[in-house]
């Protein structure tokens, strides 16, 4: 080939963009089809989440062939490999478990409008994932964040509205901080590329440049000290919404900042650059937890309780090493089985997606809806880290990773974290098996049977996973 | 394979048991009941089961699903299964399911503790033995007793876990129980961490003073089923740990810790004997009471001395066997008369004369009778502490076990003897079904009092040099 055309996307690129692309086109399909069904039929629903569900299906599996590819795609834009593949499942899994968990979002004629939003979101998520430069993470996390501004609002209540703004505000800032230290690190290398800027010598402006690119960074993972919007947001947005936020931008975030300190920040300097970031992990492990000590509602005790799980996984990361990577993407994976499990009992105890599920409610569980009650156990057992669940397993990994590469003080506050927060999943445990009065307790019941999939296969899931932890091995190398 | 289905029989078996209806409670009392007599016949008839091991992690150590047998666990498993079918017997009340899935689910779990071969798997089933526990306590009281057992425990487990970790880091693998030739790796500097991480831990669970003050109040609250096999069999975790953890893999870090530890243990004997003196709460003396004797095991493990350590393990099994009749007989007290304050209770002997000899059987084992069980752990580990040096601390030792007497004596006295009180419910003897759980027990700690040499001699000849013994 001449080199004019060198430059030029061949068809193997947009073959590596081809899971990605399905996600992202699948609503167009939604949405021209939904103009052809009558306003007030039932099959509207159906239709969308249907088809987003086919979608989402022939997207994972056609990203699961793709496995053992290693392809810089669009000039190193956008990275095929295990890495962005394995991100990308975890993406789509958890965007199936939010269709499954809502039957749709929104009223039904809202419901193709929303379910788009959700898959152009999810497709954010899986372009973060697969980003190799500068650009391609500003474009995903954009493409992830406008959805979910529109979905944060879909809700009639008023503090859905001021959660949409409030995130909408606050998320453009941290979109801010990402572009300037981009801009910065562009500035300091001439290159967007994260390959270059591996290479490139450490100045001042290349060092503030990360700094600010990690905080942004750190905001889309909720990492303390940047999380104060996460309660918030989380309580004010509809159920399902919050699921997927709770795993699907911590997925595209935890991708970009994986590769961006694994390979994008110079040799040898990385861990000097980095220690900040470890640090904010250790406080969200502590804070995260301390305040979900004092939650009473679901979705709030689920937020703190996410910002906390994420500063374990954070943790597995330091020291950068090839272990505490895989064990960070297995963790990531055990996560989101918990997470989203726990999301659909809640869901599966109220009767409008919308509504507010205290703590309270949850008394005396275990008599009136034992499997309920058990699978419950079971996603707040493994959450607290406790066998027989990945919560275990997984936390042993991320211990032995963050020893074996130094950093035994986060291993500490990893422990320290993990028994302040028993006492917030065991209080839920606890109510759930205390003998009541059923007469004082509201017991509604979700209209909606598909949260009980969403439920079955996060239990085994859960379970499974902890029994035989399958660590992904092709995640390495991660830019060309 | 049977040690496999030792794990995992009683676990499914009482999930099952949710399946019945919760009315079922004959039904959930003999099938539990079944299960551990099972469970005890099998391990009885085949002391020398082959090991069961699956590949669970190949990164960064190796870790194995691997039970089965070293010296110590086949008689903890045996004690274990013959409290809780003792336990089971007991069950009564309208939570009956529910107490008797939980205590088959506490059987496997514990089970798996003892028949670890792999550290990480012994971690594993540490921390899943919380949770039985848990849900009956989260059930029954105002949540304090849960709360303090779940948090202090959970605290120990979770110190456990790290000190796994880096065990695991360090060595290269964890599947190392009882193998000999894995232990050379790990360092001064690890290592002290690695001990202080398991020592908390065992120390917490066992419990040792000043980490006891969970246990008074967890074994005041548990039905007495539950706690006739977690202040037996759960108590002896965190020493089964020294002996088979701590000796082989830490032994530096033990000698360096004696000190400490006798210092610890010593507190635990007398301040244990001392509160037990002044309790009114029957259950409560029997707390205190195992808070003295278990100080006594501590002291034998940290001795260094092959014979203590023979006699921690007599007095680990004979321990269990008397603090259970103790408890079953106290539940049996408690359920009649609706109190364990022994200002009110008395004279109960007149008319529930079984009653009254099952609890002084229980009794006269604590304290030490020569014949029983107690006795022959005590002097073993006496004798091992004053021949391997330790004279003082085998005096001061001897003391609370003279106090042994006296307050054992004193809540029997109480309970039983005296006039009848009138404002106390008549109620019926023990029954023969409440016999039949307690007579297995006694007919154990009579035996073993008799003929501690059987213990000590498969101990030796099972290539007991984690125990010491040659």
């Amino acid at each position: 080939m001449s080199s004019a055309f060198a430059n030029f996307p061949s068809s193997a690129d947009y073959v590596a963009l081809l899971p990605m692309g399905i996600v992202a086109c699948t609503p167009l399909v939604i949405l021209f089809l939904d103009l052809f069904v009558p306003t007030s039929s039932g099959i509207r629903r159906g239709l969308a989440v249907g088809v987003a569900i086919v979608g989402l299906v022939i997207a994972g599996l056609v990203a699961a062939q793709s496995y053992p590819h290693d392809y810089a795609a669009f000039g190193g834009a956008f990275i095929e490999g295990g890495f962005s593949i394995v991100f990308s499942e975890i993406v789509i899994v958890a965007t199936l478990a939010t269709l499954l968990l809502s039957d749709g979002i929104g009223r039904t004629d809202q419901v193709a409008g929303t379910t788009a939003l959700l898959l152009w979101s999810a497709s954010g998520a899986m372009l973060m994932a697969g980003a190799g430069n500068l650009l391609t993470v500003f474009l995903g996390l954009e493409l992830l964040s406008l959805g979910l501004y529109c979905l944060c609002a879909i809700s009639a209540r008023s503090t859905a509205r001021e959660a949409a703004l409030k995130y909408l505000i606050l998320s453009s800032m941290a979109s801010g901080f990402l572009i300037y230290g981009s801009a910065l690190l562009f500035g300091a290398t001439g290159s967007v590329a994260f390959a270059d800027l591996a290479r490139a010598a450490v100045t001042p402006l290349l060092a503030l440049g990360a700094g600010l690119f990690l905080v942004g960074i750190a905001f889309k993972l909720s990492l303390v000290p940047f999380h104060a919007w996460t309660p918030d947001v989380y309580e004010g947005a509809p159920l399902p919404v919050t699921a997927f936020m709770s795993v699907v931008t911590k997925a595209g975030a935890l991708a970009v900042f994986a590769r961006f300190a694994y390979a994008a920040l110079p040799h040898g300097q990385a861990g000097a650059i980095l220690v900040p970031i470890w640090i904010c992990a250790a406080l969200s492990m502590l804070i995260g937890n301390l305040a979900a000590l004092a939650q009473t509602d679901m979705k709030r005790l689920l937020a703190y309780s996410g910002i906390a799980q994420v500063g374990y996984i954070v943790a597995a990361f330091a020291g950068t090493s090839t272990f505490g990577l895989r064990y960070a993407v297995l963790y990531l994976a055990g996560y989101t089985f918990m997470n989203l499990g726990a999301f659909a009992v809640v869901e599966l105890m109220s009767r409008d997606g919308d509504a507010v599920v205290s703590v309270a409610r949850f008394a005396g569980l275990a008599y009136r809806r034992p499997w309920l009650a058990a699978a419950m156990t079971l996603f707040l057992v493994g959450l607290a880290g406790l066998p027989p669940t990945i919560g275990f397993t997984g936390k042993i990994l991320i211990l032995a990773a963050t020893t074996g590469a130094g950093y035994a003080w986060l291993a500490g506050v990893l422990i320290v974290g993990t028994a302040i927060s028993a006492y917030v999943y065991f209080k839920i445990v606890r109510a759930m098996f205390v003998r009541i009065d059923p007469a004082h307790v509201r017991d509604e019941r979700s209209r909606n049977a598909l949260p009980w999939i969403a439920v079955g296969v996060c239990a085994v899931l859960t379970f499974a996973l902890g029994i035989v932890p399958l660590t992904p091995s092709n995640v390495l190398p991660l830019v060309k | 394979m049977i040690v496999t289905a030792f794990v995992l029989g009683p676990i499914l078996a009482g999930l099952a048991l949710y399946g019945r209806p919760r009315r079922a409670s004959n039904a959930a009392r003999g099938a539990a009941a079944v299960v551990a007599a099972l469970v005890f016949i099998v391990a009885w008839a085949d002391p020398h089961a082959p090991d069961a091991s699956l590949r669970w992690l190949s990164r960064p150590f190796t870790a194995a699903f691997h039970l089965g047998y070293g010296p110590v666990s086949y008689w903890l498993v045996l004690l274990l299964a013959l409290v809780t079918f003792s336990a089971a017997l007991v069950v009564r009340g309208p939570r009956s399911r529910g107490i008797a899935a939980q205590l088959l689910v506490l059987q496997g779990a514990m089970n798996g503790l003892f028949l670890a071969k792999d550290v990480l798997l012994f971690a594993l089933f540490w921390d899943l033995m919380l949770l039985p526990v848990f849900l009956v306590l989260a059930e029954r009281t105002r949540g304090r007793a849960a709360w303090k057992y779940l948090i202090y425990n959970l605290a120990g487990g979770l110190a456990l876990l790290l000190a796994t970790a880096a065990f695991g880091v360090v060595a290269g693998t964890t599947d190392a129980i009882g193998n000999t030739a894995a232990h050379a790796g790990i360092g001064a500097t690890w290592g002290a961490w690695i001990f202080a991480g398991f020592a908390l831990a065992f120390l917490i669970k066992t419990p040792v003073f000043p980490f006891h003050t969970w246990m008074p109040e967890t074994y005041a609250e548990l039905p007495p089923p539950m706690v006739a096999v977690v202040a037996a069999v759960q108590s002896k975790a965190g020493l089964y740990g020294f002996l088979v953890i701590g000796l082989p893999f830490l032994g530096p870090q033990m000698v360096q810790a004696r000190p400490l530890m006798f210092a610890l243990g010593l507190c635990a004997l007398l301040y244990g004997a001392y509160v037990a003196l002044v309790e009114r709460d029957a259950k409560r003396i029997v707390a205190y009471s195992s808070l003295s004797h278990l100080g006594l095991i501590l002291l034998a493990v940290f001795s260094g001395s092959a014979l203590a350590y023979a006699g921690a393990v007599v007095y680990i099994i004979a321990h269990g066997l008397f603090s259970a009749v103790l408890f079953i007989a106290l539940g049996a007290v408690e359920e009649r008369e609706e109190t364990r304050d022994l200002a009110r209770l008395g004279g109960l002997a007149a008319r529930n004369p079984r009653l009254a000899g099952a609890l002084m059987l229980g009794a006269l084992a604590a304290l030490g009778l020569p014949g029983l069980a107690g006795f022959a752990g005590e002097i073993l580990i006496l004798t091992g502490l004053y021949r391997a040096g330790f004279t003082w601390p085998a005096v001061i030792a001897l003391l609370p076990i003279v106090l042994a007497a006296a307050y054992m004596l004193r809540a029997f006295q109480s309970i039983m003897d005296g006039p009848e009180r009138p404002d106390l419910p008549q109620r019926r003897d023990l029954t023969w079904l409440e016999g039949f759980a307690v007579a297995p027990l006694v007919a154990g700690f009579v035996w073993l009092g008799v003929d501690p040499a059987g213990v000590i001699a498969t101990l030796t000849a099972e290539g007991a040099r984690v125990v010491g013994l040659r």
